[in-house]
């Protein structure tokens, strides 16, 4: 069951990898070539989404469903194939394809320039000048599309598990390494990977359905799925291309069960033990309802959790390296399909029964890691409004509880381009309690003592400002205006937001 | 009161108070709901209430850098703000705006015969064609877009990019990169992008209409980083905008204040409406909007031409032109404002109705199908 994935850029001798791991295993092998002439049999136009992209950067955001479909595609037919068996794949970023399924080999390749130029002269037929002008812009365009498809750095380190320098090595010894890396147990399927396989291959294969059916293609969805169980969401203003969701649906191989909910907009939910009757629960729900949105519920196990129960095994050999904390913890959440077995899944399922009552249930993921394997279960989501960082880090220290959560919402805001707060932030950013009424009746105050000092002394302000005083007091009346103009906007601003929360149009 | 609005401010009163805060709300629902500062609406529209061309210029360059300084932290907060591209484009604005203050004071001094509205006649006419004239180019473009984009595929209705692929080919050096827009940019077209936004800013009080599009269009920058970056750039922009007019003695704080008194409730609305509403009916409403506007500023140009002594008629009928500029000027900013605010309501309703909308469909066939399976 071995997923390898080869990434180069052009001429950078993936191909001839994969070729060469083949001949020592046996596995089939799939290019990124074949899946876009399939694509584009499919009617999907990965040409004009290629050539918007690179040539009109302006127009990224128009062709948000193009690329959304030609990702769909891409991961439905990977992972169609990798739940039949062992797979190898090369492209551009093949590295970067499938996010989060951990069994799945990460390979990186890069050959000498000189090497990429004569393969180049040999295979277009160009001089070297032209062939080296023409693998510098076609770098170029590559990174830009790798940036755009997958919001990621291609040549990121982080998202490699092998990287291979074709300049002292052959392709042979590199296959041979490839094969025994691919046979350590680190690359083995877990329950929990095959669980996120089969997840990957609904959702994908239903983005698909939506997309290609003339009833709802013309839509916006937002499709997850958990344990054969799919979530839908869709803005309000498509609600009556909705009704054919379920019709479109109906057949999908691996769906039991079809969750449609009209949302605005979407928040991202990450926390450690999920209940219904936290303050936390409450809060995020009060927004949502007021937002119109739906809540994505994430439950993140810290790698660091058992750290307790491995140290009485013995001295750690990997040093806290690698994934062996958290896979004694978590087999992907098989059981959490059935409650009736007690199986603990942190609360996900009460909270997500609650949460479909109120009718603002988004979907739900467990992930098992850090930040980067946050971003790597939600980049393909699209946008969320709000990300909220609930009670995380539990086993540790009040400080240390505070500073680690402060510091996953910075790298998730940062890497995510959303805005992240922590849930100590929700009530005072967002919603409206005592501390907030004080605000505005202080504020409040604050702007009618402001007006009404500037307005009952109209003679004199207008002097500073541009009369008899100001000629004398030039530099002082410039400053004065750089400085009140602002603090009324922010003292009233505060006032005008504050007052709108409280009418819920925020 | 006459006695002490010697040569610049207005009386104001409560209906002329009144009036300056609804300029302002609807300023600010256009602003929140077309991304602009709501400059073109609220700049003529002051001018319109009798405030000179340089002073309402002035109070509302104050008043956006207020806005932007609170609205900028949010999209600071959102990641959406490349300070390195601002800095560059702040550098070059700067520039800009010292061209237009210069040009403003000047022919604030030098215009007409020196008696009361007259002597700015010369400012109101330069401001108001340089308004008409960059305002319906904006409009035109907009319209023309959503025209040509009729009957295709939304992934086609975006605006031409032929300058964005012309500029793409030039390669013209030093190319700058900008991490967080993720794009490169020659630094010669910066400079001039930037001199143009700092010296429409500077005149009209119009800065984002000209920025933000440039960014996107010219740059290649990402819509949210494009609007993210240009209210960062108005802090500044807006705050040199501000020390300059106000060391000169050209800001009215009186007409800044009651500004925002509309504007801060507006933006709020009028960006709740974005969520509801289809791009393409956003700019064919925003084109109007500024088209209308634009007709309200020409049908004033004669009166400031009379003034200047380039026509010739009763001065009795500048009270109609007045009339009828102000009356077009209120019917684009009242009508968009409410077609904005109709939006806003239904959302409001809709969402009260969408509370209950969940649809489980389960399919109990394959899950006992499942169940035997695993039995």
């Amino acid at each position: 069951m071995a997923i390898v994935m080869i990434s180069s850029m052009y001429q950078g001798g993936r191909e001839e990898l994969a070729q060469a791991l083949k001949r020592k295993t046996d596995w089939p092998v799939l290019s990124r070539e074949e899946l876009v002439d399939e694509a584009r049999k499919l009617g999907i136009k990965i040409g004009r989404l290629e050539v918007a992209m690179i040539k009109r950067p302006g127009l990224p955001e128009k062709l948000a469903r193009e690329k959304e479909l030609y990702l769909a595609f891409l991961t439905a037919t990977l992972c169609a194939k990798a739940r039949q068996g062992a797979l190898i794949y090369h492209g551009r970023a093949g590295h970067l394809l499938l996010p989060g399924i951990s069994h799945r080999l990460r390979v990186g390749l890069t050959a000498p320039r000189e090497v990429r130029i004569k393969r180049t002269v040999r295979a277009l037929n160009l001089t070297p000048d032209k062939a080296e002008n023409y693998l510098a812009q076609l770098d170029e365009d590559v990174a830009k599309w790798i940036r755009y498809i997958h919001r990621a750095d291609g040549r990121d380190p982080n998202h490699f598990d092998l990287f291979f320098n074709l300049e002292n090595m052959g392709l042979s010894n590199a296959a041979g390494i490839l094969c025994a890396t691919a046979e350590l147990p680190d690359f083995q399927p877990t329950p929990a990977s095959l669980k996120l396989l089969d997840d990957l291959h609904l959702s994908s294969q239903a983005k698909l359905r939506l997309a290609l059916d003339e009833r709802t293609h013309a839509a916006d969805f937002h499709v997850k799925a958990d344990n054969g169980v799919l979530t839908v969401t869709y803005p309000p203003d498509q609600d009556p291309v909705s009704r054919h969701i379920s019709q479109v649906l109906a057949d999908l191989p691996g769906c039991r069960e079809i969750q449609c909910t009209m949302a605005e907009t979407n928040i991202l939910w990450v926390q450690e033990r999920f209940t219904p009757e936290s303050d936390n629960f409450h809060q995020i729900i009060r927004l949502a309802q007021r937002w119109g949105a739906a809540v994505e519920l994430l439950r993140l196990i810290p790698p660091g959790e058992l750290q307790g129960d491995m140290a009485a095994l013995g001295p750690d050999p990997d040093h806290g390296f690698g994934r062996q904390a958290c896979a004694a913890a978590w087999d992907g959440g098989v059981e959490d399909d059935d409650p009736a077995t007690g199986a603990d899944d942190g609360g996900l399922s009460r909270t997500e029964e609650e949460l479909i009552n109120r009718g603002r249930y988004g979907g739900r993921h467990t992930v098992c890691g850090g930040y980067d394997q946050i971003l790597e279960r939600v980049q393909g989501n699209g946008r969320y409004t709000l990300v909220v960082i609930g009670d995380m880090f539990l086993a540790k220290g009040h400080s240390t509880r505070t500073r680690q959560t402060r510091e996953l919402a910075l790298n998730i805001r940062d890497r995510l381009k959303a805005p992240v707060i922590t849930a100590d932030e929700l009530k005072s950013r967002f919603l409206f309690g005592q501390r907030q009424a004080l605000t505005l009746a202080g504020f409040l105050a604050l702007v009618i003592l402001l007006y009404g000092l500037v307005f009952t002394h109209q003679k004199p302000v207008l002097d500073f400002l541009g009369g008899a005083i100001h000629q004398h007091f030039k530099w002082l009346a410039a400053a004065a205006v750089a400085v009140f103009s602002p603090l009324v906007a922010y003292i009233y601003g505060t006032v005008a937001g504050l007052a709108l929360k409280i009418i819920n149009v925020d | 009161m006459h006695a002490l609005v010697t040569i610049n401010y207005i009386d104001i009163h409560w209906a002329t108070a009144l009036q300056v805060v609804l300029l302002g709300f609807i300023g600010g629902i256009l602003s929140g709901f077309i991304g602009s500062g709501g400059a073109f609406f609220m700049t003529p529209g002051m001018m319109n209430l009798g405030v000179d061309g340089v002073i309402a210029v002035a109070s509302n360059i104050t008043h956006k850098f207020g806005k932007a300084l609170v609205g900028s932290r949010k999209h600071a907060a959102a990641g959406n703000v490349d300070k390195k591209l601002a800095a560059f484009l702040l550098i070059t604005a700067i520039f800009g705006i010292q061209i237009a203050v210069a040009i403003n004071s000047y022919l604030f001094k030098e215009g007409g015969d020196g008696h009361g509205a007259a002597k700015s006649a010369g400012a109101n006419l330069y401001i108001s064609l340089v308004f008409a004239f960059i305002l319906s180019f904006v409009a035109l473009s907009m319209l023309r877009d959503v025209i040509k984009s009729k009957g295709h595929s939304e992934a086609d209705s975006g605006p031409s990019m032929k300058i964005a692929e012309y500029l793409s080919r030039l390669h013209l050096p030093p190319v700058i990169h900008f991490g967080v827009a993720d794009t490169k940019v020659s630094l010669w077209v910066l400079m001039a992008v930037g001199t143009a936004t700092g010296y429409l800013a500077g005149t009209i009080g119009v800065g984002g209409f000209i920025g933000v599009p440039a960014m996107i269009y010219v740059f290649g920058v990402p819509t949210a980083v494009a609007t993210g970056t240009e209210l960062f750039l108005a802090v500044f922009m807006g705050a040199y905008g501000a020390l300059s007019y106000a060391y000169q003695g050209f800001v009215d704080l009186r007409l800044t204040m009651l500004l925002y008194l509309g504007s801060l409730v507006g933006i709020h609305l009028g960006v709740y409406g974005v969520k509801v509403v289809n791009e393409k009916y956003i700019r064919v409403v925003t084109s109007l909007i500024i088209l209308l506007c634009v007709f309200s500023r020409i049908i004033a140009i004669p009166v400031y031409l009379r003034q200047l002594g380039y026509l010739n008629y009763a001065a009795g009928w500048d009270y109609y032109f007045n009339i009828a500029s102000k009356f077009f000027l209120f019917a684009s900013g009242i009508s968009g404002a409410l077609v904005i605010l109709l939006q806003v309501l239904r959302a409001y309703r809709q969402r009260r109705r969408i509370q209950k909308t969940l649809l489980v469909i389960r399919k109990p066939d394959l899950r006992q199908a499942e169940s035997a399976q695993a039995a």
